[in-house]
């Protein structure tokens, strides 16, 4: 429960090498996350590695959209928005799940995408509403369109972690290997925390896109080394698929971790061993 | 009264003690970072200008950032559960002595990435404040968070296991809770966060974070920020407040968990011994729906007497302290 | 149409809406409250909703595995919330009591609507309030029964008529829960006492957007229910 403070224009980098730009605009992100994403749902025998390239990439979609809703002060904290798209990513998961068999040729399974066009709908009406002056009146520019990717990118996000753990996208196999075994639960939160979590946690007058961005991949990248434990503990894809995907996520985890910490004390007014505090008179 | 219902009432016991010790712990490890509502003090306070030695853990607030340690946890030992369980047949509870531990380190070991996370970013992004990152803060509280949520999650994971299989532990399976372990670490693990927010954080926030304005008023909106920045030796960092609210608003907060915990389970088993539900379960009959008629009567008491003692309750402190009479 | 389809909508609608209404009379006070600057539960409006309803819903699924009437799991829900959102609320009183020393004061009233006892002597300057008083204890009583009763609802609606699993309900009904109480917290921005508030009055407005997205969810859920073949 903090204030969001006021927009601030974003600071140029002052240190090469630490800057992470891939690709550099929102829109360009939600094009190329959205697209890439989509495909890697559809074809459900990809390697789980390939599968959480795409979660990575979805998650940063879902985190950039959660920044620039939120950076205009939602009036009840950042984490709201977060829930509020894995919330509309459940249902429309579960819609997709249910249309899945229909359609389907062999291991590609379009008709997924209908459950992630709902939620964008769903959003969008949403978005609609809570912008609307007549109704709840929030003035976010852009809310509609926020929460309209929200709902996709959270949608996708979750069709991607069933397809990742079930190693298909058959609606009985994930209720049995997902809803019931309560996974669900580790794929509600850790959604929810990909998408909020570096926000969050950076927020401040200071905050810099690239610096928020890594520390969304790095706990992307915890969330595959869960997902590949799952996997290997349900035993619905051969050992290697599970151990690359381990290994992936702790790569790109550890690597992300450290350049993200590392941008903070540079980036930071000073970091130092100890110290005392400036005195009031 | 037969064995399988006095164990029953013995595990509820064991589970609401557990959730005492949960939520007495997880207050204090909020503090100890400043998670949640005093948070927005210690952010505040650079802004004002009162840079401070505290550490800035902003992980969303506490029933999310409960939730998802439990879920780990709950995770983890769910998938050590399916291996272990078929080692040790007849005597599955052996399992869970080994698995829960190791469930509960991985969930430690991600909060104090995500704490580590939290703090460098909040700091680094009040770079125009001039508050630096210390980093024998950063490292001085990681320790004492990781333990204190080892507790929590610990205590919480234990609830879930005893209530995902109660009826198995009591003797009789139909009895076990329908949802699954991490499901259920899930649901106590929001619950328990949402109270270690909405009651703990009150003695933090307004009495140790403002310790030098006056007791018995409301912290002034001028005051917001402001921070006692020093301690009764050297200047203050947030290890020596668990020591001050472990006295009071720690064990407050657990207790309420507690009761809670207590009364929805106490309710629940209360009405299927006082509906003849117990010990032959016949589900969905008249019977059934007696031990649920008992159920809700026995919660609606509940929330009576509660009603009536917050009365009597405001009505003393009131006349007790009496009018606002500072400036 | 079949009318268990009408039947599974409307009750996803009818939570929904519950939801957004309970949300409203919870007694929230948010980071202020914790400084007792505020009155109210010093947490946000959807944590502590959540907290109440995830009660609720584990009072609602126990004894869901003991009856089929829909009231009966409905009610047990609810008073499970209400038991949640009771005990928080007389503790935290307890804590401002005899932690800080602070009188429970409406900000928003000068007398209490309830007990007539005046208000504005007790009140601190420059606050807005303190802790529980009497007239927010019995709204966010309410708004703990109704919103358990809500969350309950959709529970069972899953679980019974669309024949989902437990697990699957449990988080189906969560999700549309929390979506609604999302709404009615941007509606509320930041803090209310109940429904003795002026910012009550906005009431309406979060209701429509609660509408919509019910009918859409509940659509949604039933066809899911349909297409998925658990109907």
């Amino acid at each position: 429960m903090t204030v969001t403070p006021a927009v601030v224009e974003e600071e140029a980098p002052t240190k090469k090498g630490l800057s992470f730009k891939f690709p550099p605009e929102e829109t360009e992100m939600g094009i190329i996350a959205g697209i890439i994403g989509a495909v890697i749902v559809i074809f459900t025998g990809l390697p789980a590695v390939i599968k959480g390239v795409g979660l990575i990439l979805v998650l940063l979609w879902g985190m950039d959209s959660v920044r620039k809703t939120s950076k205009y002060g939602l009036g009840t904290g950042v984490p709201s928005i977060g829930v509020l798209s894995t919330g509309y990513g459940v249902v429309g998961a579960l819609m997709g799940l249910a249309v899945a068999e229909y359609g389907r040729v062999g291991q590609l399974y379009p008709a997924v995408l209908l459950g992630v066009i709902v939620m964008g709908v769903i959003g969008l009406v949403s978005g609609a509403i809570a912008n609307s002056e007549k109704f709840i009146a929030m003035k976010i520019p852009r809310l509609e369109r926020g929460m309209m990717e929200l709902g996709m990118a959270g949608t996708l996000a979750i069709l991607l972690e069933c397809s990742i753990v079930t190693g298909s996208l058959n609606f009985n196999a994930v209720v049995n290997q997902v809803m019931n075994t309560g996974i669900i639960a580790l794929m509600f939160i850790f959604n929810c925390f990909a998408m909020l979590h570096p926000y969050n946690a950076c927020l401040g007058a200071d905050e810099r896109r690239e610096r928020t961005r890594m520390c969304g991949v790095e706990i992307s990248g915890l969330v595959c080394v869960l997902l590949g434990f799952v996997q290997l503990a349900l035993g619905t894809s051969p050992l290697w698929d599970s151990v690359s995907l381990i290994v992936f996520g702790a790569i790109i985890f550890a690597v992300f971790f450290w350049k993200f910490i590392k941008a903070c004390m540079d980036e930071c007014y000073e970091t130092v061993g100890t110290g005392m505090i400036k005195t009031i008179e | 009264m037969p064995i399988e219902v006095v164990l029953l009432f013995a595990w509820m016991l064991v589970i609401a003690f557990l959730a005492f010790i949960a939520c007495t712990f997880e207050d204090l490890e909020s503090d100890i970072g400043s998670q949640s509502n005093p948070n927005s003090q210690v952010q505040l306070a650079a802004q004002v200008g009162q840079i401070n030695r505290f550490f800035n853990k902003a992980i969303s607030g506490e029933p999310l950032s409960n939730a998802m340690y439990c879920v780990t946890a709950g995770t983890i030992a769910w998938i050590l559960l399916m291996q272990l369980e078929p080692l040790v047949p007849g005597e599955e509870w052996k399992a869970a002595v080994l698995a829960i531990p190791i469930g509960v380190l991985g969930a430690v070991a991600i909060n104090m990435i995500f704490s580590t996370t939290s703090h460098c970013g909040r700091t680094a992004a009040m770079k125009r404040f001039e508050q630096p990152i210390y980093l024998d803060v950063l490292y001085g509280h990681l320790i004492p968070i990781g333990a204190h949520a080892f507790m929590t999650t610990f205590c919480i994971t234990w609830i879930a296991y005893i209530q995902s299989n109660i009826g198995t532990l009591a003797g009789n399976p139909a009895l076990d809770h329908p949802f699954a372990l991490p499901l259920l670490c899930f649901v106590w693990g929001i619950t328990v966060g949402s109270i270690g927010s909405s009651t703990g954080d009150v003695h933090y926030g307004t009495e140790r974070e403002f310790q030098d304005r006056p007791f018995g008023e409301g912290k002034r909106v001028v005051y917001h920020g402001k921070i006692t920045r020093y301690a009764s030796c050297g200047v203050r960092t947030q290890k020596d407040i668990a020591g001050f609210c472990a006295k009071f608003g720690g064990p407050c907060t657990g207790m309420t968990f507690g009761l809670i915990i207590l009364f929805t389970n106490w309710t629940t088993l209360v009405g299927m011994q006082l509906g003849g539900f117990l010990p032959n379960l016949p589900a969905f009959t008249a019977i059934g729906d007696m031990a649920a008629i008992w159920t809700i009567v026995l919660g609606l008491l509940i929330v009576a007497a509660l009603a009536v003692g917050n009365l009597i309750f405001v009505k003393w402190v009131r006349k007790k302290c009496g009018p606002f009479v500072g400036v | 149409m079949e009318p268990v389809i009408l039947l599974i909508v409307g009750y996803v609608v009818i939570g929904g809406l519950l939801a957004c209404f309970a949300a409203h009379l919870l007694p929230v006070g948010g980071a202020p409250a914790a400084m007792g600057t505020a009155t109210g539960i010093a947490t946000g409006t959807v944590q502590i909703m959540l907290g109440a309803a995830m009660t609720g819903l584990f009072t609602a699924a126990s004894v869901d595995t003991f009856t089929d009437s829909l009231l009966l799991v409905t009610l047990s829900g609810a008073v499970g919330a209400t038991v949640m959102i009771c005990v928080v609320m007389f503790m935290a009183n307890i804590i401002y009591g005899f932690g800080a020393g602070i009188v429970p004061v409406s900000g928003r009233v000068d007398v209490d609507p309830i007990t007539k006892e005046p208000q504005a002597p007790y009140k601190t300057p420059q606050c807005d309030g303190h802790g529980v008083p009497i007239v927010v204890f019995v709204s966010g009583s309410l708004g703990g029964f109704i919103g358990g009763f809500g969350g309950a609802l959709m529970y069972y609606t899953l679980l019974n008529y669309a024949n989902f699993s437990a697990g699957t309900a449990a988080i189906g009904a969560i999700s549309i829960f929390v979506a609604n109480a999302i709404l009615a917290a941007y509606n509320i921005r930041g803090t209310i006492e109940g429904f003795h508030d002026p910012k009550f009055k906005r009431l309406p407005y979060a209701l429509v957007a609660s509408f919509a997205v019910s009918l859409l969810c509940g659509i949604v859920v039933s066809l899911t229910a349909i297409l998925g073949g658990t109907l």
